[in-house]
């Protein structure tokens, strides 16, 4: 066991610093604190990867022969921590890096790997992705929407919901279901679908998390050609099994709550609130959450470099991400006071970030489900 | 960054928990428990194997000298590992004669292994001092929670200092010491009960099989494994003061949570002699309302990462 960082991973991280100091706009707090889904965030996510990618940055966890540079899981995870640290100027385009190439490099024929992986590695591409629907939120496998193969193309019928980053996007990591006898993980299919085929519509599900966050994705009879299937017909589960795999801690959240957690100490100084015992327990108690997720996305991160199988640490990961995102938050909020209800404030846009935390990317009762299973190995009723 | 045991580290650990099967064990903890004794077989044991004292930490480091106490504390054993294997060298620079006892100046609380302890780490503010004690310094203190307590009243100005500025490194010491005490108890306690509700049956199905339980538990496990890194990572890092007020508050936390979740589902079984629970359970409550408890810590994490 070893827990410092190798000095070329620091030098990595101190450039990345540098590199954002001088590439982020004045701005940038404002643009940030509306979400990573707004119409502002999702533009200059365009700009921004590509700049990345000039640096050979974006896809360094890519293998050489995409283009990357085979980066570590300790490389990529500490790009993942700068961007989310500073509200994630990828925008969408982490999902792309993480798991979507990936997942078209594993089972894309050679004309779907040509058409995409150089675009996402470029950096000026927008993807969303297109898995939870009406009745299929936890229980995925449930999903309905139907994609009948008639000639060359596939005839999509049914409805996606929850669905963010949709403002720019022009593909969709879309599941469906092609059999339509087929039960649970059977008979589901992937397809990279075009977002302006005719017969798909948008719109957006006002909601209180901010702007742009949630859409309702509507296929009536939209035509998605047959070549856009990633994956052999009904074998979806298994591409999408590979693709959450790579997702694995997904948002390094105690990055920003850390950074987060910093600034609040400063603000309680600033209002001399900082020798108020009461005040000392909390901020030390948050602090102690971020650090416990911190490790434990470390320990997942540590998993992964030596190629092992995801394991139940992933969802206790994800356990304490949420814990350590709901301390913050809430100090925030209570620190903060009736000035936190300002929209766009630091404390209000910080709340409403954290607070999808225990429900999006799989809720916390899923994670505690798995836990219970496969780590402690719980008998089933 | 590495989370993967190396083969020597391995082998310590092997080692210990060999040792630990023969000497140690919570119904060696419960007998012991009794007749208020002091596991002397056991320190002897782990002295000869070099498990005890400051070699350990100087030979190979001081998160191996961890993995020992956190064995240790696994096992219910009466001995005062952390404070001879962790705290000592960390603050003394050197081995002292167990059992030792570490407490705070001024106070006439009953503290860990007081009846017992040969040498006193003190702590008095600015420095610490290392005291030799006489055996009419200390009285036994009778408690029900599964560890040997007493009171020490030293005279003024007893023993040696370690210098200015030893108090807050003997603070930083004390604190990891007591979080990986906890996280070898938290473990155990845990595994207990995981165990038992996998055999206990009500309503013709292992209590294990329903969510209710099942969630509890898994929310433990989240905090316990969280409890390890934050351990581990601060022994490794030589005791580093954020680190360890971290280690200690999570810790004390999580052992208060853990004893509430593992009575509650091990039912009336889990307050009796005759179960295992109550010798690790008991032990987090002491744990966790020393060095001032969980609040304390949570502040001392405040000081030390914001204070100007
Ligand atoms: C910010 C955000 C962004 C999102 N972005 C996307 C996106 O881009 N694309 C996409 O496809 N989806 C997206 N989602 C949807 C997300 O994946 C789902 O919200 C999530 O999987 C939960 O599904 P649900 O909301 O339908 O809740 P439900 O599954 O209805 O759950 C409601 C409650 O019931 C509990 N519950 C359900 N099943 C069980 C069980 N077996 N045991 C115990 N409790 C249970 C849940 O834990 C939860 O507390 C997003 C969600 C959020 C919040």
């Amino acid at each position: 066991m070893e827990f410092s960082w190798p000095e070329d991973d620091a030098r990595f991280r101190q450039a990345l610093r540098d590199f954002l100091d001088e590439t982020l706009p004045d701005d940038w707090e404002e643009i940030s604190r509306h979400g990573p889904g707004s119409d502002d965030q999702s533009s200059f996510s365009r700009t921004f990867c590509a700049r990345l990618a000039e640096r050979g940055w974006l896809t360094q966890s890519w293998p050489a022969a995409y283009g990357g540079a085979d980066a570590t899981p300790w490389r990529h995870a500490i790009l993942s921590e700068e961007m989310w640290r500073c509200g994630e100027p990828r925008g969408s385009q982490y999902m792309n890096v993480n798991w979507i190439g990936p997942t078209i490099m594993k089972y894309g024929s050679e004309d779907q790997k040509r058409e995409h992986l150089p675009r996402i590695s470029g950096g000026d591409v927008l993807w969303c992705q297109g898995f939870s629907e009406p009745e299929a939120g936890s229980d995925l496998v449930s999903l309905r929407t139907l994609a009948l193969r008639d000639g060359d193309d596939y005839v999509v019928n049914g409805s996606k919901i929850w669905t963010s980053y949709v403002n720019g996007a022009e593909l969709c990591f879309l599941l469906v279901r092609t059999d339509p006898e087929s039960k649970r993980h059977k008979g589901i299919t992937v397809l990279l679908a075009p977002m302006d085929a005719p017969g798909v519509e948008v719109r957006e599900v006002p909601a209180v998390v901010g702007e742009r966050y949630f859409h309702e994705l509507f296929f009536r009879d939209a035509r998605i050609p047959a070549s856009a299937r990633l994956g052999p017909e009904g074998e979806g589960w298994s591409v999408v099994s590979y693709a959450l795999a790579y997702e694995r801690v997904g948002a390094m959240r105690y990055a920003r709550a850390g950074l987060t957690l910093d600034a609040l100490a400063a603000a309680a100084a600033e209002r001399g609130r900082l020798d108020d015992p009461a005040v000392q327990e909390k901020l030390g108690a948050a602090r102690a959450a971020v650090e416990a997720s911190r490790l434990l996305s470390y320990r997942v991160i540590d998993l992964r470099a030596r190629g092992s199988e995801p394991t139940a640490d992933t969802n206790i990961a994800r356990v304490a991400g949420t814990m350590c995102e709901n301390a913050v938050s809430n100090l925030a909020l209570e620190l903060f006071g009736a000035e936190a209800l300002e929209y766009g404030t630091f404390a209000e846009s910080y709340f409403r970030l954290a607070m999808t935390a225990g429900v999006a990317v799989g809720t916390t009762e899923i994670n505690l489900n798995l836990i219970a299973s496969r780590s402690l190995d719980l008998p089933h009723e | 960054m590495d989370f993967e045991p190396n083969e020597e580290q391995r082998a310590i650990a092997l080692a210990v928990d060999n040792l630990l099967a023969q000497h140690a064990g919570p119904a060696r903890a419960i007998e012991l428990e009794r007749e208020g004794s002091y596991d002397h077989a056991l320190a002897a044991a782990l002295t000869e194997a070099g498990f005890l004292g400051a070699r350990l930490s100087e030979e190979t480091g001081f998160l191996e000298a961890a993995l020992v106490v956190e064995a240790v504390a696994k096992a219910g054993g009466v001995v005062s590992a952390a404070a001879e294997s962790l705290v000592a060298p960390g603050v003394a620079g050197r081995s002292l004669e167990g059992p030792v006892a570490i407490a705070r100046a001024g106070e006439d609380a009953p503290i860990r292994f007081g009846d017992h302890a040969r040498t006193l780490l003190l702590d008095a503010g600015d420095e610490a001092r290392v005291v030799i004690l006489e055996p009419d310094w200390r009285e036994p203190v009778r408690s029900n929670f599964m560890t040997p307590l007493g009171r020490i009243r030293v005279p003024e100005g007893a023993g040696e200092s370690l210098g200015a500025g030893s108090g807050s490194r003997l603070r930083r010491w004390w604190r990891l010491a007591l979080a990986l005490d906890c996280l070898g108890a938290l473990e155990a306690a845990l595994d207990i009960t995981v165990e038992y509700v996998k055999r206990r049956r009500q309503f013709g199905r292992a209590i294990g099989s329903f969510q209710a339980i099942q969630h509890r538990l898994a929310q433990c496990a989240v905090q316990v494994e969280a409890t390890r890194w934050l351990c581990y990572e601060a022994a490794a890092n030589g005791a580093p003061e954020e680190a360890c007020a971290i280690a200690a508050a999570y810790a004390t936390d999580t052992a208060h949570h853990v004893f509430r979740e593992t009575h509650q589902l091990t039912g009336a079984m889990g307050y009796t002699r005759e179960h295992d629970l109550h010798v690790f359970s008991m032990r987090l409550e002491a744990l966790r309302v020393e060095l001032g408890g969980t609040a304390a810590h949570r502040r001392a994490i405040t000081r030390s990462r914001w204070a100007s």
